[in-house]
């Protein structure tokens, strides 16, 4: 006996000008399952998860709800098959309640006429809440929450609509450890009571502690579903990238370290960081490892100008340097930030735009601002890079993460720096666009650039770096050289004993 | 609460209250005729045209938006409600046509920035030109007099011994106040500004939405239209000249804030009266209205820092 799945898309294509974004997936969704949904960026999850919700129409294809022939033209009808989506960017109002928020266009009228009866809102919120597990009172306004309660919020207004699919785009992105167990505790709840979760996410180590089933996009393409039993991280990341993992990134030879370039001698700080010392030379990149809150941005950030140093002195070929952002750059130090959202992008200019924008100077040394070599100078990234868009002309904000981070990266390029802090330059990006980064990093040192690198990721600090500091509470835990360079020698230097 | 220490006690009170509270002892101080009834009375008639004005404003800034034109709207009404009913003779078509005039403005704002997408600044600073320059093409310059003289108690009168303007205001704060805090409407505008793609969600008319708030806040113009012809028992094509920025003071004093749909309706009370008070006390003591309008920025300048001080805390 064969029992239809909860809902069910088979055939799906869609075109995009000059993009086939899906071709011809089919993707099934169980009561009670959670399925994880893996590719890279651009591998079409995104569209898919649209097309479910409504935001787009497909092409062609077809969808069943229990084994029933249906349609799905906006995202009201596919609300009205129980199908809610979570996205990154929450919609939640900051200045309402939670109550209000979970019903949000859905008041309960009060007996007055044109009044909204507040008491009833509150009281099924909270029922809403309790079925949930969060406990919290729905009179707290959202401003008030923490990313990962306004996670739970967003879900249990999910609920409040019957959804009976819940899809969930990287929902840990922005979690804490903690607070990533309680979501996990969370969707343990929801699939005992029957819920179905469309999982994405680019965490290996997710998608196999949370998945029933695995499907694998790869450019607008199904690879395969798979059971997480019957598979490993590294066929997973294989089927991802369409080749073996260790041929991702194959470090080429560098040349030998020349001049030391950054000295910082006995740095100490208010953020947190005492009598740190370490250089970088021309040709090296160095990695700046240890565990979150070490001190490791701290003590990039205090590099770069942009903290305050109570001691201690940093010097740039040798001569001194003050410590103010402004020095740095006009000495040639470049500091590429974490949050590209926030610090590295102007996200309503062209893509073309933000990548001329750190090299102005050079790509245009009398100031009169030529289009056609900006075009020019920022097709050569985009190439170089693989930026995946028809055009530099488009917004920035058009891009996947991952290509944003490339053209965060990638404006560098046009740059004259020849010290580089890149902090985190991988996060949030998927296999493919790492290798690429990374080659763009060989790319600077072999220019005789000298780059200091933080990573959480101590396999890409391995990979990439001629030598790494670890660092332990605010302080340089010891140094390791290539020979030494392994997870094992990072891990136990970064560790309490 | 008694537990807690006392300088954690007063972090709490917000800007506007101990701006307000500085004034009154600063005025008390310096002018004798200032803590009298006749003119406490006075400070709050006088600022019941301004919170009809900053009211709908506060709404219209928790959308992230702006309304310049409400000063220049409300005196246009004002002229169209004068020269009705010096024409015919009738108050209340004279009020239901300034209201019309005011719906009109609000409902064009509203429509401009929605439907076409224009700036609210740059939509709203066309429109005070347009309320204005028709002002003075209807009345060639002059101010339009012979208004029936009952029009006067609407702003002399009382009742119960309370004037009746504050009566009037009082209830617009009230249905201001339950507006936004107990209707569907009052929600909307929280998400206009705070998360416009929740609404887009919930499958409301984000454009549907904001003519609405710019309608109410024409409304209102024409609401205010009606006390100030009544104070002046005339009009004049540059009686609101300026009111547009005494009630954005007013918003910005009482901690409202100009992002993400923060907004707070009894600051704006506050702020209304904190400026009443900073404007009647420098009356009281001479001080000619061009340096009062420099107070009235200083005053802003003041109200925004202290709570930005606080806010570091």
């Amino acid at each position: 006996m064969t029992v239809s799945p909860l809902f069910e898309l088979r055939g799906v294509c869609k075109d995009f000008p000059g993009v086939k974004a899906l071709d011809n997936v089919s993707f099934e969704i169980n009561a009670g399952e959670v399925h994880m949904l893996v590719g890279e960026n651009g591998a079409g999850k995104s569209t898919l998860m649209k097309i479910l919700c409504g935001a787009y129409r497909a092409d062609e294809g077809t969808f069943f709800q229990n084994g029933q022939q249906v349609r799905i033209d906006n995202p009201a009808d596919a609300r009205r098959f129980g199908i809610a989506v979570i996205f990154q960017e929450f919609t939640l109002v900051p200045y309402l309640d939670i109550a209000q928020n979970i019903f949000l266009g859905r008041e309960f009228s009060s007996r007055v006429p044109g009044l909204i009866d507040r008491r009833r809102i509150h009281a099924e919120a909270k029922r809403v809440l309790d079925l949930i597990g969060f406990h919290i009172d729905p009179r707290t306004p959202v401003h008030k929450l923490g990313v990962a309660q306004q996670q739970m919020v967003e879900i249990a207004k999910a609920l409040s609509q019957d959804a009976r699919i819940l899809v969930m785009d990287e929902p840990t992105a922005a979690l804490s450890d903690r607070e990533t167990e309680l979501l996990f505790a969370m969707i343990e709840r929801l699939k005992k009571k029957g819920v179905a979760i469309i999982y994405i996410s680019h965490r290996l180590s997710e998608v196999f502690a949370l998945g029933d089933r695995i499907t694998v996009l790869r450019d607008g393409r199904k690879i395969g579903s798979l059971l997480p039993a019957e598979t490993t991280p590294d066929q997973l990341v294989t089927q991802m990238v369409g080749r073996p993992v260790d041929a991702t990134y194959t470090r080429p030879s560098r040349p030998t370290p020349g001049e030391v370039v950054l000295e910082v001698k006995n740095l100490s700080g208010p953020s947190g960081f005492s009598d740190v010392n370490l250089t970088v030379c021309a040709g090296e990149i160095v990695g700046l490892c240890g565990l979150v809150g070490s001190g490791r941005t701290e003590v990039a950030r205090a590099i770069f100008g942009a903290d305050h140093v109570s001691t201690g002195e940093i010097r740039l070929d040798g001569k001194r340097i003050s410590a103010s952002a402004e020095d740095s750059v006009r000495r040639g130090m470049a500091l590429i930030p974490e949050n590209r959202k926030a610090q590295g992008l102007a996200l309503a200019r062209s893509i073309g735009d933000n990548i001329v924008l750190v090299g102005l100077r050079k790509l245009f040394p009398s100031g009169i601002f030529a289009p056609r070599r900006a075009i020019k100078a920022a097709r050569a990234v985009i190439d170089k890079l693989r930026i995946a868009t028809p055009s530099p002309r488009r917004l920035v904000a058009t891009l996947s993460g991952g290509n944003q981070q490339k053209v965060v990266v990638g404006k560098w390029l046009n740059a004259d720096a020849k010290f580089y802090i890149f902090d985190e330059p991988t996060r949030g990006i998927d296999v493919g666009a790492k290798a690429e980064i990374f080659r763009l990093l060989d790319g600077l040192v072999h220019n005789g650039a000298a780059i200091l690198m933080i990573s959480s990721e101590q396999i890409e600090i391995v990979h990439i770096c001629d030598r790494a500091y670890v660092m332990r509470s605010g302080r340089i835990a010891g140094e390791l050289k290539h020979h030494e360079l392994t997870e094992a020698n990072i891990v136990r230097l970064g560790i309490h004993q | 609460m008694s537990t807690t220490a006392l300088p954690a006690q007063i972090a709490r009170v917000p800007g506007v209250a101990i701006a307000l509270i500085a004034l009154c002892i600063v005025f008390v101080l310096t002018s004798p005729g200032f803590a009298t009834s006749p003119n406490i009375a006075n400070v709050l008639t006088q600022s019941t045209i301004l919170l009809l004005l900053a009211l709908p404003m506060t709404l219209i800034i928790m959308t992230e938006g702006l309304d310049l034109s409400i000063g220049a709207v409300l005196t246009f009404a004002s002229i169209i409600l004068a020269i009705t009913a010096v024409s015919t003779g009738s108050l209340a078509l004279a009020f239901a046509a300034a209201l019309a005039v005011g719906l009109c403005f609000g409902f064009l704002n509203g429509a401009l920035i929605a439907v076409f997408d224009i700036p609210p600044f740059i939509t709203t600073l066309g429109t005070l030109g347009i309320a204005q320059g028709l002002s003075l093409v209807v009345t060639d310059g002059q101010s339009v007099v012979g208004i029936p003289r009952s029009i006067e108690t609407i702003y002399s009168g009382t009742a119960a011994g309370i004037p009746l303007p504050i009566i009037l205001a009082a209830l617009a704060y009230a249905v201001t106040h339950a507006l936004l805090y107990h209707t569907r409407f009052g929600a909307y505008v929280f998400a206009l500004g705070g998360n416009r793609e929740a609404l887009k969600v919930a499958g409301i008319s984000v454009r549907g939405m904001l003519i609405r708030v710019y309608a109410f806040g024409g409304l209102m113009a024409g609401f205010a239209a009606l006390l100030m012809t009544a104070r002046l028992n005339s009009a004049h094509p540059t009686a609101g000249i300026g009111m547009e920025f005494d009630a954005i003071a007013a918003i910005a004093v009482g901690g409202t804030s100009f992002e993400r749909g923060n907004g707070w309706l009894l600051g704006t009370l506050l702020g209304v009266i904190t400026v009443g008070v900073l404007r009647n006390g420098l009356n009281l003591l001479a001080i000619p209205s061009s340096v009062q309008v420099a107070c009235v920025g200083g005053l802003v300048i003041a109200a925004l820092f202290i709570d930005g001080l606080r806010g570091e805390q």
